[in-house]
């Protein structure tokens, strides 16, 4: 079973989950109309490409941009939750060992403190979040159950590594769920929300552009995010 | 003497004494009358509403509504329609003083009468004021045909005169009124009194003059009229030279009084005034507010070639 | 299927038909006719499908249902911070139900569906700043206001406004005998205060095209005379075109799309015609938007840009007061706390917030921000068409508190607003919550601060 799960599912799962972003980009590109959008997109290229770096570039850092500065918890414990959603299991000490046997190489790996640190922490923002959105009355109104499954999917991994490691005794169980879970975020990214992984950064470019090409980005000094 | 005559009304009271003058002057010369009311301020960005002048209320500007202010002024004016056939009756929404010389343009008129109102109820005091001051001194500053304001109650129609004061300040445009002072006092057959008063208002401002130099003007002032305006008179002797001095709509108002004067003429040359000075109102707009007779206000010769 | 006589899915193409929806008391029998009408599913689906694509598809998909637009929202804020107006609700109940149902909706749904994108959203795109992912709601409130449009669910004046400009080629009913008329009059009327002033018509490669709002030469000539002597004053080589001289677009506001692109590549014709080096645009914020920033893709031109370079009426007036073509008599300068009121329009959306601060520091003593401002201004609360709609008046004054609000922490007597809407909404801002201020366009407080050049004075009597 263990075989199984890390092993061809696991080459199912990475193959869905990069065939499906390369997809999902490349129909959101084919999907752009110049015309229908209002955007000049190659015409003015290297405005476009300005204007889109700078819409990713500011959002990517905490308190880049008003919004964040305007939401400061919220901030903190979003980008808590997607660096540790990101950096963890790329970087896991674990993770690249496996990597190391099966296909012959492995990446730099993070202590496993920090590792821990970073789980728990996109668990505690997890908890956050959702508290978040049944506290909130402007966010609660738009929650949907989808958004607790999307969540759970994501954070799933992480607890279930987590008990595996740490707690639990049945250590062989827990894992094989683990590596599961960890396969049906990776084939849930390009179908669900969770295609933000590749679409926030197309989403983003394309309003930098808009802003970049059309609303000002020629005349202004770039929009200030 | 005159074949169109445009009265801007507000449809409301204030205008009852303006409106008994405009009908009966325009039967006596068989004039074409129109009836001419704005009656709601638009906005500027679109929209089909308008503030209506008289009451201050947002209307929506649909034909249910200009139908309904038409027939209004229909029933205001029933009695003096009857009188005088030649005469129509227009409603439209608009500045009212945008409208009023956008119509005596487009209309050739030869005569705007207009009523005064007090300040209260000029819509001057609604913030939908568009430009600085009121539609009175924007209709007087730039009709190019006389504007004749009635505030109270007046004996008669025009004409039947037996002292008109034509008060000068020398201006070109004040020839205009001379002129037009001149034919209507030639017409009926009255005393023509030209009349100005030397400025000394500027006292108030710490200016203090010399009684010897007040009186160097006041005599300078006389010489002027008589050498700007009496050549021009062609004859015609019954007529009076006046100087007095202080401020000049006072003086004129009480000069008026003291000679019973019927109407005055005056014209209203101020430049376009910045928004200060424009709330204070021109001299025209005090001396129609304060005087008991009507108030002529002639800038342009245009109108009055040939009256 | 029941299409009401005015309220239809027909565009307004005759005047007659014009004649008639305005003939109707309010829009009454306009929107009970609307309470019957038809929906065509079929070609509403066949529209939704050819044009709703990967942009608007992927903003609906991936909303994470966050709540960070709540607070961008201004009527989030003036409604007591109802959840009901937080900006991704207001798009998933209406767009986002669409698309889900495939266009297979009610009456009762597309008349919410316009309730909602026009009393509830004025297009300012203020959320897609706030918004992590950049999901522009106004944008997409912009199209489910062409989907409605298209299906007869539009507010009585938006039909009319979309009327006038099939019509008209303008907002309203000015033709081009009644604008050529209207210059002519303006200037004879301002002529004996400014000798010399002309308004040159269809005068060919001049270096300044001048463009305009329909509501200038029909209701507030003045505003044409005071561009015209602020172009004399700098000794600008100007014009104004007999056709094509209407920059405004309400159309975009309706989202008769088609409309739109008549309406601008009239004033694009002009620009071809009387080949000027340069277009100014009135104090207008739309006007700017739809002729310069969106025109250019209704016009399908695939540079995005207008046939000649335009400019924004600040533009201008930044720019001849940086280069002393006017000079402005340091006595005369602003005394009071002054504001600026930023449009949506030509600040946000046009990238041109820098401007209105360096004419400020020209003309003013004591100029005071508001906050938030520039690109992140909130809106007056009478865009997108909303000044104009009599149906949404009451939640229009509502949404006004924002701005209300914004204006008075300033402490400032007087705001400078040069954009027609804004405009508007200020002054019935004032007229409903009595907040002691003045506005302004900047032509009128220019004329009385410039200084005079000593050959172009009136000679004296």
């Amino acid at each position: 079973m263990y075989q199984f799960v890390t092993g061809p599912l696991l080459w199912l799962s990475f193959a869905i989950f990069f065939i499906g972003c390369i997809v999902r980009i490349i129909c959101y590109i084919r999907g752009l109309d110049w015309q229908a959008d209002r955007v000049a997109y190659t015409t003015h290229f290297s405005y476009g490409i300005k204007g889109a770096i700078r819409s990713i570039a500011f959002w990517l850092f905490p308190f880049g941009t008003r919004s964040w500065r305007n939401n400061p918890v919220f901030t903190v414990v979003f980008f808590v939750f997607h660096i540790g959603l990101l950096v963890t299991p790329v970087f896991l000490l674990a993770h690249n060992i496996i990597l190391k046997e099966r296909w012959g190489f492995s990446l730099w790996t993070i202590p496993e403190s920090v590792a821990d640190v970073l789980a728990v922490g996109v668990i505690i923002a997890a908890v956050f979040l959702i508290l978040r959105r049944i506290a909130l009355s402007e966010v609660r109104i738009l929650t949907t159950t989808y958004d607790f499954l999307v969540l759970a999917i994501a954070v799933a991994p992480f607890v279930t590594g987590f008990i595996a490691h740490h707690i639990a005794s049945d250590y062989k169980f827990w894992v094989i769920v683990h590596v599961i879970c960890g396969e049906i975020m990776l084939i849930a990214i390009p179908f669900t929300k969770l295609s933000h992984f590749v679409l926030f950064f197309m989403s983003r470019a394309q309003l930098g552009m808009d802003y970049g090409i059309k609303r000002g980005g020629m005349k202004g000094k770039g929009f200030a995010w | 003497m005159f074949k169109k005559i445009l009265f801007a009304t507000t449809a409301s009271p204030s205008c009852d004494h303006a409106a008994r003058v405009a009908f009966d002057t325009a039967k006596r010369y068989d004039s074409e009358l129109t009836a001419f009311h704005v009656f709601g301020i638009p906005t500027r960005g679109f929209s089909q509403f308008a503030r209506d002048v008289r009451t201050g209320e947002t209307v929506t500007l649909d034909d249910d509504y200009l139908g309904w202010v038409k027939e209004e002024m229909k029933n205001t004016y029933a009695r003096q329609l009857e009188l005088h056939q030649k005469c129509t009756i227009e409603a439209i929404p608009g500045v009212p003083h945008t409208e009023i010389l956008r119509a005596a343009r487009k209309k050739d008129v030869d005569l705007i009468i207009m009523g005064s109102t007090t300040r209260e109820e000029d819509e001057g005091t609604y913030t939908y004021r568009s430009t600085t001051g009121s539609t009175l001194q924007a209709v007087t500053k730039s009709a190019r045909c006389p504007v004749l304001i009635i505030g109270r109650p007046v004996a008669s129609a025009w004409g039947g005169f037996s002292n008109i004061v034509f008060g000068t300040d020398f201006s070109r445009a004040a020839d205009s009124a001379f002129l037009f002072a001149y034919k209507v006092a030639k017409t009926f057959g009255c005393t023509l009194h030209l009349f100005h008063a030397y400025d000394i208002s500027s006292v108030h401002s710490g200016k203090i003059m010399e009684q010897d130099e007040i009186e160097d003007n006041m005599m300078e002032a006389r010489e002027k009229i008589r050498k700007m305006y009496v050549p021009r008179l062609k004859g015609f002797d019954d007529y009076e030279i006046d100087i007095w001095e202080g401020i000049p709509y006072v003086e004129i108002v009480k000069f008026a009084r003291e000679n019973y004067a019927d109407l005055i003429v005056m014209a209203h040359h101020t430049r376009k005034p910045s928004s200060e000075k424009a709330l204070l109102g021109s001299t025209v707009e005090q001396v129609v507010l304060r005087a008991t007779c009507p108030v002529a206000s002639v800038n342009r010769p245009d109108k009055i070639k040939d009256l | 299927m029941p299409e009401g006589i005015l309220c239809n899915k027909k565009t307004i193409d005759t005047k007659e038909q014009l004649d008639a929806i305005l003939a109707d008391a309010s829009g009454n029998q306009y929107y009970e006719e609307m309470n019957h009408l038809d929906i065509d599913k079929v070609a509403l689906w066949t529209t939704i499908r050819k044009t709703f694509k990967s942009r608007f598809k992927t903003w609906l998909e991936i909303c994470a249902h966050c709540g960070l637009c709540a607070e961008s929202c201004y009527y989030y804020l003036a409604n007591n911070r109802d959840p009901k107006q937080v900006p991704s609700y207001k798009i998933k109940t209406t767009l986002g139900e669409l698309i889900r149902r495939k266009g297979d909706v009610s009456n009762a749904f597309m008349q919410m569906c316009m309730d909602t994108a026009f009393a509830k959203c004025s297009c300012c795109t203020r959320c897609g700043v706030y918004c992590p992912f950049g999901i522009d709601m106004g944008i997409m409130f912009s199209y489910l206001r062409g989907l409605l449009f298209s299906q007869g669910f539009t507010p009585w004046e938006m039909k009319i406004g979309s009327g006038m400009h099939r019509i008209y080629r303008a907002q309203m009913d000015v033709t081009t005998e009644d604008w050529v008329e209207t210059c002519e009059w303006m200037e004879e009327e301002w002529e004996d205060d400014y000798p010399g002033l002309k308004i040159p018509i269809d005068k060919e490669n001049a270096d300044i095209m001048y463009t305009l709002n329909a509501r200038e030469p029909k209701h507030y000539p003045q505003d044409i005379a005071e561009a015209a002597v602020l172009f004399h004053l700098a000794g600008e080589n100007w014009t104004a075109p007999s056709e094509g001289w209407e920059a405004t677009s309400l159309t975009m506001f309706a989202g008769d799309w088609p409309a739109c692109k008549m309406q601008v590549e009239n004033v694009y014709a002009a620009m071809k015609r009387l080949k000027p080096k340069r277009v100014v645009g009135t104090e207008c914020g739309h006007a700017y938007r739809a002729t310069v920033i969106e025109g250019p893709y209704w016009a399908g031109i695939k540079t995005g840009q207008p046939p000649v370079e335009n400019l924004h009426y600040v533009e201008w007036v930044a720019e001849v007061l940086r280069t002393g073509k006017l000079k402005i008599d340091p006595a005369k300068k602003i005394k009071e706390p002054v504001t600026f009121q930023d449009s949506c329009n030509y600040v946000r959306n046009a990238g041109l917030a820098d401007i209105p601060r360096e004419i400020m520091s020209y003309i003013a003593e004591d100029f005071r921000e508001m906050k938030p401002n520039r690109e992140h201004n909130f809106c007056c609360g009478g865009g997108g068409g909303l000044n104009g709609i009599g149906r949404y008046r009451e939640e229009r004054n509502i949404g006004f508190k924002v701005k209300r609000d914004q204006i008075l922490a300033t402490g400032a007597k007087l705001v400078v607003s040069p954009c027609h809407n804004c405009w508007d909404a200020i002054r019935d801002m004032e007229e409903i919550y009595h907040m002691g201020i003045k506005w302004t366009f900047l032509k009128p407080l220019l004329i009385d601060m410039v200084e005079v050049p000593e050959h172009l004075k009136p000679k004296e009597e």
